[in-house]
C-alpha cells in the first residue's frame, strides 16, 4: 500500500503540492492527470525517496520513508520499477547495455546468460534486433520501449511507474507504449502512469486522479472523470470532445 | 542568506569530496569506469597538454633568453627553465588545462544525466551514483594528472632547449647539464605533489558542480562555467599554498 498523507513540496519558493492525500494498492492501474508543473512527475520521486517532502508523510506499506537513508530506500525502491519521461536512457552504453545494466550490477549471472536475458528482455517490447544501437540512433518510441525492457531487468517490481510515457509520440507509438503498459500490469503487478494525454491515461486506467493548484481535484473512475463538472476538468477534456475520443472511451 | 547558502553548499562540496574519495575503500569497485575515465581524463588530455607545454617552453625559453643576454648571463637558461618548469609552470600549466578540458566535461556530463533523469535512474536501481559516477573520476584524476604533468614538463623543457640551441645559440650539452642540476629531490617531489591535489581538485569540484545542476540548459552552461572559474581559482590558489607549504617543508631559505 503506497500512503501520501497531506504532503506538500515545493521547489525553491514555488509551492508545487500543498497537502496531497491518497492511497493506492500496488496492484491498482491509476493514472496521474494534470498540466505541466502541476507536480506529477515530483509525486513518483516522492514516492521513490528520490524527494523528501517538506511536510506530510509518505507511506510505503506503512513505512514512513521520509529521513531514510540511500541505503535503506534501496529496498522500498526495488518493489517498483520506473520509466523517467524520454526513457532516460544512459547516452555511453548501446541498447544492450542499458537493458543489462542492472543484470551486470546484481546479478553474477555469465556473459551468454546476460545476452540471452536481454534479448528475451527486448523481445517483449520488439527491439530484439536492435541491440547495438546507440541511444541517440532511436526513436522516441525506441527510447520508451527500451526503457521498458530495462526497467524489466531490474528486480521483480510490485508496481510500474511512468512518467509521460507517450509525450511526444504518435499515435501509432503511443498505442504501442500504452498496449506494453498494459500487457506487463497482467502478472497483478499494478501501475501509475503520469499524463498529461486524457486518452491515453483513460484507455489504460482504472482510476485517476486529477492534480490541480498542488491539490488533488478528483479521485475517481474514467467514466466520473468524463461526467465531472469541475470547470478544471472540463478544460482539460475539451480535447477529448473536439476530436470526438470521448464517446468512444464511454462506450 | 548567501553567506548561509554559500557556507552549505561548501559543506556540500566537502562531503562529496570525502565520500568520493573513500569510495575506494569499500565494493563494488568499478575498474571499468575507471578505465574508461583515464582514457578520457588522460589519453584524451596528453596533445592538448603536449601542445601548452612545448609552446610554453619555448617562449620561457626566449624571454630568459632575451633578459639574460643583455646581463651576459645566457648559460643559467636552462637552469631556470628546469627550475620554472618542474616546480612551478609545469603543475600549474597542465592543471589549468586539465580544469578547461576535464572539468568542464565532467560538469556537462554529470549536469546532462541530472537533466536527463539518468542519475534519478541509478539511484532508483539502488546504484550509488557516488560510487559508480564520482570515485571514477576523482581516482582517473588523481592518476592521470601527475603523468601528464611529468610528459609535459618533459615537452616544455625540450621547448626551451631547442629555443636556447637553434635562437639562442647555448650549447646543447650545456643545458642539458644545467638541467640535469635542477632535477635535484626535493624540486622533483615538489613538481610531483601539487598535481594529486589539483586533479582531486579538479574532480571533485566538476563533479560537484554537474551534480548540482539545475534549470535546463541555461543550469548546464551555469554549472560548466562555474566549474571552470571554481578550478581555476581552487589552482592558483592551492598551489600559493603547497609552494609555501613545501618551501618550508624542504627548508629553502626565502
Amino acid at each position: 500500500m503506497i500512503q501520501f498523507d497531506k504532503v506538500s513540496f515545493s521547489y525553491g519558493t514555488r509551492q508545487v503540492l500543498q497537502e496531497v492525500s491518497f492511497s493506492a494498492s500496488f496492484d491498482e492501474r491509476i493514472a496521474i492527470l494534470g498540466g505541466s508543473g502541476e507536480g506529477k512527475t515530483t509525486i513518483l520521486k516522492l514516492m521513490l525517496g528520490l524527494l523528501r517532502p517538506e511536510s506530510g508523510r509518505v507511506l510505503i506499506e506503512g513505512e514512513d520513508i521520509a529521513g531514510r537513508t540511500e541505503d535503506d530506500l534501496r529496498a522500498i525502491r526495488m518493489k517498483f520499477s520506473i520509466v523517467f519521461q524520454e526513457g532516460a536512457l544512459f547516452d555511453s552504453l548501446n541498447v544492450k547495455e542499458n537493458v543489462a545494466f542492472c543484470l551486470r550490477e546484481y546479478t553474477k549471472m555469465s556473459e551468454e546468460e546476460i545476452e540471452g536475458k536481454v534479448k528475451e528482455l527486448l523481445g517483449i517490447v520488439g527491439l530484439e534486433h536492435d541491440q547495438d544501437l546507440m541511444p541517440e540512433e532511436l526513436s522516441g518510441g525506441m527510447h520508451r520501449r527500451v526503457a521498458i525492457a530495462r526497467s524489466l531487468a531490474s528486480f521483480e517490481p510490485k508496481m510500474f511507474l511512468y512518467d509521460e510515457p507517450t509525450a511526444g509520440l504518435d499515435p501509432v507509438n503511443a498505442e504501442i507504449i500504452c498496449q506494453l503498459i498494459l500487457d506487463l500490469c497482467e502478472a497483478g503487478r499494478g501501475f501509475i502512469i503520469v499524463t498529461h494525454k486524457v486518452f491515453d491515461a483513460l484507455k489504460v486506467a482504472e482510476r485517476v486522479l486529477f492534480l490541480r493548484g498542488g491539490r488533488v481535484i478528483f479521485d475517481g473512475g474514467g467514466k466520473e472523470l468524463l461526467r465531472s463538472s469541475i470547470p478544471e476538468i472540463q478544460a482539460f477534456l475539451g480535447e477529448l470532445r473536439f476530436d470526438g475520443k470521448g464517446a468512444g472511451i464511454m462506450e | 542568506m548567501k553567506i548561509i547558502e554559500f557556507i552549505s553548499e561548501f559543506q556540500d562540496f566537502c562531503f562529496l569530496s570525502a565520500r568520493g574519495l573513500l569510495g575506494v575503500t569499500k565494493k563494488p569497485f568499478y575498474f571499468k569506469d575507471m578505465i574508461e575515465q583515464m582514457d578520457y581524463v588522460g589519453a584524451g588530455s596528453l596533445f592538448i597538454v603536449l601542445l601548452v607545454s612545448l609552446f610554453i617552453g619555448m617562449a620561457l625559453s626566449l624571454q630568459l633568453a632575451a633578459e639574460l643576454s643583455a646581463l651576459g648571463l645566457k648559460m643559467y637558461i636552462g637552469k631556470i627553465v628546469g627550475v620554472a618548469v618542474i616546480r612551478e609552470i609545469g603543475p600549474v600549466l597542465t592543471a589549468l588545462v586539465f580544469a578547461g578540458r576535464v572539468g568542464s566535461g565532467m560538469a556537462s556530463e554529470l549536469g546532462s544525466m541530472i537533466l536527463g533523469h539518468q542519475i534519478d535512474t541509478i539511484r532508483v536501481f539502488g546504484v550509488d551514483p557516488m560510487k559508480k559516477l564520482v570515485t571514477p573520476r576523482i581516482v582517473s584524476s588523481i592518476i592521470m594528472l601527475p603523468l601528464l604533468t611529468i610528459i609535459g614538463d618533459l615537452i616544455a623543457i625540450f621547448g626551451g632547449f631547442y629555443v636556447a640551441v637553434f635562437v639562442s645559440r647555448q650549447s646543447g650539452t650545456f643545458y642539458w647539464s644545467s638541467i640535469r642540476e635542477a632535477l635535484y629531490f626535493e624540486n622533483v617531489l615538489s613538481g610531483i605533489i601539487k598535481p594529486f591535489v589539483f586533479g582531486y581538485l579538479i574532480a571533485c569540484i566538476g563533479c560537484y558542480t554537474g551534480l548540482s545542476t539545475r534549470g535546463g540548459a541555461t543550469g548546464l552552461r551555469r554549472a560548466t562555467t562555474k566549474a571552470v572559474v571554481a578550478s581555476i581559482i581552487a589552482v592558483i590558489i592551492c598551489d600559493f599554498i603547497l609552494t609555501r607549504i613545501l618551501l618550508y617543508v624542504f627548508g629553502f631559505s626565502l
